[in-house]
């Protein structure tokens, strides 16, 4: 079930005044190659709020994925720490879901559209009949509602996505952490979904970590961004994106606040001089 | 659908060769009898009932080592493909007894089992077994780990994971290694048969060779060829059944 609040629609709340729900302290990650050690991130801190989205960006390789996995649970790292409602996370931990980028594999192909999002509600011990009416509720939240008995392959891939989320929501995490969700469709269904995703967001608690290399999706749905550097990466900014709620896929993209962070953004990760911009993003991580 | 009609004339064409060389006697008739001759000899053997015991013989012996070798090939095979030890400890055994030809196992065996149903349950769940392990070992190796880690962030417990996604995911290639195993048992059913048998068309078989009886025995033959068919087409719709999920 979703847990409805009262979210403010204009004003997004600071983050400094919200509990923190997750925690990652000082991560670093590598692999080593020949016997030497190749480092990915180094010393990668963030606090995020309950309730917060926060999008994560960065230039390609600097290890966005890896540290979301490691967020949850996926991935051992190297050192450091991410403590979730103040308990370290060793495994995938309860309340927590990954959505995969690469939703064509994390389906399981041999069951329907409904059967997968059962997936994500067996061995809790549900009754059948509540199981049932649990995966028709998400579906239709995702407004697959219709396409409950089709198999993976008969749905267009937006579809499947939507089914991924379904599923990735009836899980009822508290916290929603998202690979490139978008990457993988076309720029029409990608509007959608990020619409789609938004609305869910706002009508419940859920604490959103969206790792992609869309500035202008990130602006779009983020209240904070979290900008990773090159490799060997740290968190190198944080920027409070400030614009108002509900946003519109249209509208918000035209607002003047909206183009100057974007701008910025830009900047950072072509690595252009930043003399045109008015402010830098502050440099530090605001709430923490 | 077009192809079945063409098929059913390259029949045809061979029987009427075989019909022709046998009839002119360019082969001695004796040693080899014109379809004519044959196809009654296969519509007595149907009609008077004396096919019901060598085929129960045979087809129960089939049924018992593929079953069995199936069974434990699958079973060893998901052990493999998920522990790295499980793997590394079979491997060289595996890779040892696999090219083997399964037949010549049989003498060695009529030594610990003896000359009887043992021995023959055992050669042909010995030939079911390797092309299912291999190809079991092959299939949960190849489970994507997307789809692994998709199980753990649900939370999902190692033997739910093993039931509901590394089985499905490996079923596929799990069904195409019993496929070509139902081909190998079927050849060491009629080969244990031939050796250790009293009973079973294998030994039919050779019995009316050894006997002279030509006819009967082609007639045989020929029945035995039509039930490689229908096995090979029942395997082939209990693996649409099983894989109906499957696109096209």
């Amino acid at each position: 079930m979703l847990r409805p609040v009262h979210r403010d629609a204009s004003v997004p709340e600071p983050a400094s005044e919200a509990q923190t729900i997750l925690s990652v302290q000082d991560l670093c990650h590598g692999f080593t190659v020949n016997g030497k050690a190749v480092p990915v991130f180094q010393g990668v801190s963030l606090d995020i709020a309950q309730g917060e989205f926060l999008g994560v960006l960065g230039p390609s390789g600097c290890g966005k994925s890896t540290l979301l996995q490691i967020i949850a649970g996926l991935l051992p790292s190297v050192s450091g720490r991410v403590m979730f409602e103040g308990h370290p996370i060793v495994a995938p931990p309860e309340d927590m879901v990954y959505l995969f980028q690469q939703y064509n594999k994390s389906l399981l192909p041999w069951r329907s559209t409904k059967a997968n999002v059962g997936f994500a509600l067996e061995g809790r011990g549900l009754s059948r009949q509540e199981k049932n009416e649990r995966c028709l509720e998400y579906l239709r939240i995702v407004g697959l509602a219709d396409f409950a008995d089709h198999f993976p392959w008969q749905l267009s891939g937006g579809m499947q996505q939507r089914v991924a989320i379904a599923r990735a929501l009836a899980a009822n995490p508290k916290v929603l952490l998202m690979d490139e969700p978008f990457s993988a469709v076309d720029a029409l269904t990608r509007l959608e979904l990020q619409t789609l995703v938004l609305d869910v967001w706002a009508k419940s608690k859920l604490t959103i970590v969206m790792v992609t290399h869309d500035v202008d999706e990130a602006v779009f749905m983020a209240d904070r961004i979290a900008m990773l550097g090159e490799r060997p990466s740290s968190v190198a900014t944080v920027v409070e994106t400030g614009l108002p709620r509900p946003r519109d896929p249209i509208s918000t993209r035209e607002l003047p606040r909206f183009l100057k962070l974007r701008h910025s953004l830009l900047n950072m990760l072509l690595k252009r001089p930043n003399e045109d911009s008015p402010q830098r993003p502050p440099q530090d991580f605001g709430h923490a | 659908m077009r192809k079945f009609p063409l098929g059913l004339a390259s029949c045809v064409a061979v029987l009427a060769i075989w019909q022709i060389v046998s009839g002119m006697k360019w082969v001695n008739p004796a040693l080899l009898p014109p379809p004519s001759r044959v196809g009654p000899a296969v519509w007595d053997i149907l009609t008077t009932g004396s096919i019901i015991d060598p085929l129960k013989q045979t087809l129960s012996l089939l049924a018992a080592g593929y079953c069995i070798g199936c069974v434990l090939a699958i079973g060893l095979g998901l052990a493999m493909g998920i522990n790295r030890h499980v793997y590394n400890m079979f491997e060289p055994i595996v890779e040892l007894l696999r090219p083997l030809p399964k037949p010549a196992l049989v003498p060695p065996l009529f030594l610990f089992l003896g000359i009887g149903i043992a021995t023959k349950i055992t050669i042909v769940a010995l030939a079911a077994f390797f092309p299912v392990l291999i190809n079991t070992v092959q299939g949960v190796r190849s489970v994507d780990p997307v789809l692994l880690n998709t199980a753990r962030t649900f939370r999902r417990s190692m033997p739910a994971t093993m039931i509901y996604v590394i089985l499905p995911a490996a079923l596929p290639m799990i069904v195409t290694g019993m496929r070509v195993s139902l081909g190998l048992s079927l050849t060491l059913v009629i080969l244990a048969e031939m050796l250790v048998g009293s009973t079973g068309i294998g030994f039919l078989i050779l019995d009316m060779q050894r006997s002279f009886a030509v006819t009967d025995m082609l007639a045989w033959v020929f029945i035995l060829g039509v039930i490689g068919v229908v096995l090979n087409g029942a395997f082939e719709t209990l693996e649409r059944m099983s894989l109906h999920w499957r696109s096209k």
